[in-house]
């Protein structure tokens, strides 16, 4: 949601700017723009409104900007709904009153992964979830022509074990195989 | 029992710095962890009307798992509390390098 609400601040402040300029412009009738223009532009923006809501009060829109309108409203929900929303907490929970940041994680996960036989090299994305635990991303590096299957079961039940022992509650693990060449890898040789 | 809040935070941050397997004092990750009081701070405790914050970094490889080194921190500071809840957050994990 920060990301909307930046792109609504931005177009707010650029909407603020043309409108100054606009003022400017016409105030002081730069670059042969007249104080009287500005009052024909309003009035064929204002008759451009009152038409539309004539529209609209007679039931005569097309089935286009009935969709259009929908479609607003239906994204103004979902974002305000999305507003309402608690946002998710940095920081991983682990128990009552213990916290450990996702980069604590993060690095134990990808000791965890790399220690795995043929895993070439790893990279991991934590999330803090509202309840304890952390939700893992984890996209790991084989070779090519490997048994993905065993080594995906091997992975999991390696990073599962280890963060068992630092005490880390994993939410949710999803695990990705990429088969990669080795000379490009963290691991090279193994 | 620390009366100044300063003092608090010092004595809470000596006492979880002698917990075995914590390597040093957070300074915190999104914010600065520290407890200020006239010109002076103590970075690593957040002292809260109800609640201590302690921010520490563990050693790695861990000689006990995160929730155990948080319980024995909570054991240690609970003197200092001044009956605060004390909540525990492992910033970042510190390789040993003893013997390298």
């Amino acid at each position: 949601m920060r990301v909307f609400n930046r792109i609504v601040v931005i177009l707010l402040l650029v909407g603020l700017i043309t409108l100054g300029a606009y003022t400017v412009v016409y105030s002081f009738e730069l670059f042969g723009y007249q104080l009287s223009d500005l009052s024909a532009l309003l009035n064929g923006f204002t008759g451009g409104v009152e038409g539309f809501i004539s529209d609209v009060e007679d039931g005569n829109l097309p089935i286009l900007t009935i969709a259009l309108l929908a479609a607003i409203a239906l994204l103004g929900l979902i974002l305000l709904l999305m507003e309402f929303k608690p946002r998710r907490p940095r920081r991983v929970r682990m128990q009552r009153g213990t916290y450990v940041t996702r980069d604590v994680v993060k690095d134990e996960v990808t000791s965890a992964a790399e220690e795995t036989p043929n895993v070439l090299g790893s990279s991991t994305t934590v999330d803090a979830k509202r309840r304890p635990g952390a939700k893992v991303k984890l996209r790991a590096d084989v070779r090519r022509g490997q048994d993905t299957k065993a080594i995906k079961s091997d992975l999991r039940e390696r990073v599962q074990q280890h963060l068992a022992r630092t005490g880390v509650p994993l939410g949710r693990l999803k695990l990705k195989l990429v088969e990669s060449d080795p000379r490009q890898t963290k691991t090279r040789v193994q | 029992m620390t009366n100044g809040i300063l003092e608090l935070a010092r004595a809470a941050g000596e006492a979880a710095l002698a917990t075995e397997g914590v390597h040093s004092l957070g300074t915190g990750r999104y914010a600065e962890a520290a407890t200020y009081e006239g010109t002076e701070k103590f970075t690593g405790v957040v002292v809260k009307p109800d609640e201590l914050e302690i921010h520490i970094v563990a050693n790695y490889p861990l000689a006990r798992s995160i929730p155990d080194l948080a319980r024995l921190i909570r054991e240690r500071v609970a003197a200092e509390s001044g009956g605060r809840r004390t909540l525990v957050v492992v910033e970042d994990i510190e390789v040993a390098n003893e013997g390298l």
